[in-house]
């Protein structure tokens, strides 16, 4: 019987909520550019005939502007740079999923302890949250990323040590705002525990706020990570939307006008970017209540 | 709080920040793989020629057979005198180093973020005035792609088409290589020309985020109660805009910079690298490349330091034209 009503309250939950999110004209084509270009990664070996290892004609095939065999031309190694992008789709992509989930898990423990716990837990992580909201981020990913060696994880650490400040303070507002209601003060007084009071009444709360930053947060990551591989610290082993600029960069293809090696993959990582840049704020407008008020 | 409780906690927050940068600069350089020494003896060469015995002089000559705590007390005192050590690649000192490229950033930074900021500031008023209207959505979603877009990819682009396209642009540097100037009118023309590009690729990066916040902050300034009474009683839109809305507007704009400069840093080091343009971000990108960690080391200070004292100005600022927070009349 309650677990009937319960289903049935989710259930009109989720209908509201796409009804809501299909009012937005932006996050609907947030979602359609999200879904083309995760698509794309994951069939990326279906979808193209070439490989991302050089070719055999290395010389015969460098450079080769676009064409009805190369739809993108080629790169210095003679690869199909629209296969490359396809592939690298799935790092980016990867790296920006795992970067923004770490960095929102990270801000959600500061922020839930700062704002249930109070007092000097609070004092203390919040003048941390100043401190790393005011240290400007690319230069520190660059020193630590140039000091700890540049691998996937690494860089998916580095990008996450500046990005948990935003959701820190999100949900250190919000949870402010919920202690104070009578659910919270009930449960308290019937003696249950921290753990249970923020596991079943606060992080359900204030979990669609997290998801949303975190959906902001993909777009960020994904640029950040194009940013520390453009500087020579990328993995140099994983072909990423960053990756391949570097090389382009590298290789002169500026002063070479080899424009469909610059062009095309930065306009992917725009249009990704833009994307998750979309569906967070469609919504942000649907459960952030600072927003929804206005 | 009033202004001086005010004033007293911003400052302990700023001097507890620059404290944890230095520590963080201290540990960092030294939680490496590497010891301080190795990387010293250029990790190119090797440390086979040098020796053992040199090895061990040079790390008493640098202190590291000390306990930790008084190698940081060594560090904390030559910060404080500026002493950032040598550059392994030029045997100069790092703080000159710094202090002949610190001009560059400062001139980009500044010009860049001026366009910006007027852009942003005018178009801002603008879109929030006629808000839904095709300027307002417009330019909204240009400045949603914009900060979207790789910064440096921005700049490269810029260097596609002005460069190399219509070559009417210089790709790199700030000034002609080999050229001497007859006088300082044809270097200053020289140094604008070669400005020019990374400038507007500055102001094009940092415009985006700049509008959407004057956006938001203009919407909530047209949407209070004297702006219903100055329409009410028939100010025109020019009036109401220029002299009521635009003076409320600079206290969000002064809060915007103070919040933003550590993101024009980070900008800066983007656009600096694509135009080979030698400020303290152009330093990084070099230092990097060149595991130069003296350099890294010292420029990641002197900018993180800069940042926030900036920040710290950009807050005295508004606490003082922002009457709320001077006075003490609000609480929080």
């Amino acid at each position: 019987m309650m677990a009937g009503t319960k289903t049935a309250l989710y259930k009109r939950r989720i209908r509201d909520f796409i009804l809501q999110y299909k009012e937005s004209k932006l996050g609907i084509v947030g979602l359609f550019i999200l879904v083309f270009f995760i698509f794309v990664a994951t069939f990326a070996n279906n979808l193209s005939d070439h490989s991302i290892k050089p070719t055999g004609g290395i010389l015969k095939d460098r450079f080769k502007p676009p064409s009805s065999k190369y739809i993108l031309g080629t790169d210095d190694v003679g690869r199909d740079i629209a296969t490359l992008i396809m592939y690298g789709g799935r790092i980016s992509l990867l790296i920006g999923f795992l970067a923004a989930i770490i960095s929102g898990g990270i801000g959600t423990i500061v922020g839930l302890t700062a704002g249930y716990f109070g007092g000097w837990k609070e004092d203390l992580l919040m003048r941390i949250t100043d401190i790393v909201l005011v240290i400007p981020g690319l230069p520190l990913m660059l020193v630590l990323a140039s000091l700890l060696g540049s691998n996937f994880w690494n860089i998916i650490f580095v990008i996450s040590v500046i990005g948990w400040t935003g959701t820190a303070r999100v949900v250190r507002a919000q949870v402010l705002s919920l202690k104070e209601r009578a659910f919270i003060e009930s449960s308290k007084a019937i003696g249950a525990s921290d753990l249970r009071i923020i596991g079943y009444h606060l992080l359900p709360n204030v979990f669609p706020l997290i998801v949303a930053q975190m959906i902001l947060g993909v777009g960020g990551a994904i640029l950040s990570e194009a940013a520390l591989s453009f500087l020579g610290l990328g993995d140099p082993s994983s072909v990423s939307w960053g990756m391949i600029l570097h090389w382009a960069f590298a290789v002169g293809s500026l002063s070479s006008n080899y424009w469909w090696f610059i062009i095309p993959p930065g306009i992917c990582i725009t249009l990704v970017s833009l994307g998750f840049t979309f569906v967070g704020f469609a919504l942000d407008q649907i459960v952030n209540p600072r927003i929804r008020r206005r | 709080m009033s202004g001086r409780d005010y004033f007293i906690k911003r400052t302990v927050l700023v001097v507890t920040t620059i404290f944890v940068v230095i520590v963080i600069n201290f540990f960092l350089f030294r939680i490496m793989p590497a010891n301080p020494v190795d990387i010293l003896i250029s990790p190119t060469q090797g440390q086979e020629k040098m020796g053992i015995e040199i090895k061990e002089a040079l790390m008493k000559d640098l202190g590291l057979d000390r306990p930790l705590y008084i190698q940081f007390i060594i560090y904390l005192k030559d910060v404080l005198q500026l002493n950032l050590g040598y550059s392994f690649r030029a045997p100069r000192p790092v703080i000159q180093i710094i202090a002949e490229r610190l001009v560059n950033t400062l001139v980009l930074m500044f010009t860049g973020n001026v366009i910006s900021i007027l852009m942003a500031v005018s178009l801002g008023v603008i879109a929030a005035w006629k808000r839904g209207s095709k300027t307002d959505l417009g330019s909204l979603i240009s400045a949603l792609t914009l900060t979207s877009m790789p910064m440096f990819w921005v700049g490269g682009i810029m260097l596609l088409i002005f460069s190399v396209r219509l070559d009417l642009f210089p790709m790199f540097g700030v000034t002609k290589i080999g050229y001497s100037h007859p006088n300082f009118l044809s270097y200053l023309g020289d140094y604008l020309h070669h400005l020019f590009l990374p400038m507007i690729t500055m102001a094009l990066v940092s415009f985006g985020g700049l509008f959407l916040i004057m956006r938001n902050s203009l919407m909530d300034v047209f949407s209070e109660d004297y702006i219903l009474t100055a329409k009410a009683i028939g100010l025109s839109e020019r009036t109401i805009i220029f002299k009521n809305a635009l003076q409320n507007a600079m206290l969000p704009l002064v809060t915007i910079i103070a919040i933003r400069i550590g993101f024009m840093f980070s900008g800066s080091l983007l656009t600096e690298t694509v135009f080979s343009w030698p400020g303290l971000g152009y330093t990084i990108y070099q230092a990097v490349e060149w595991r130069d960690y003296p350099i890294l080391q010292g420029t990641f200070l002197i900018i993180t330091i800069l940042v926030v004292i900036s920040s710290f100005v950009a807050e005295l600022i508004y606490g003082y034209i922002d009457p709320r927070i001077r006075t003490g009349a609000s609480s929080g």
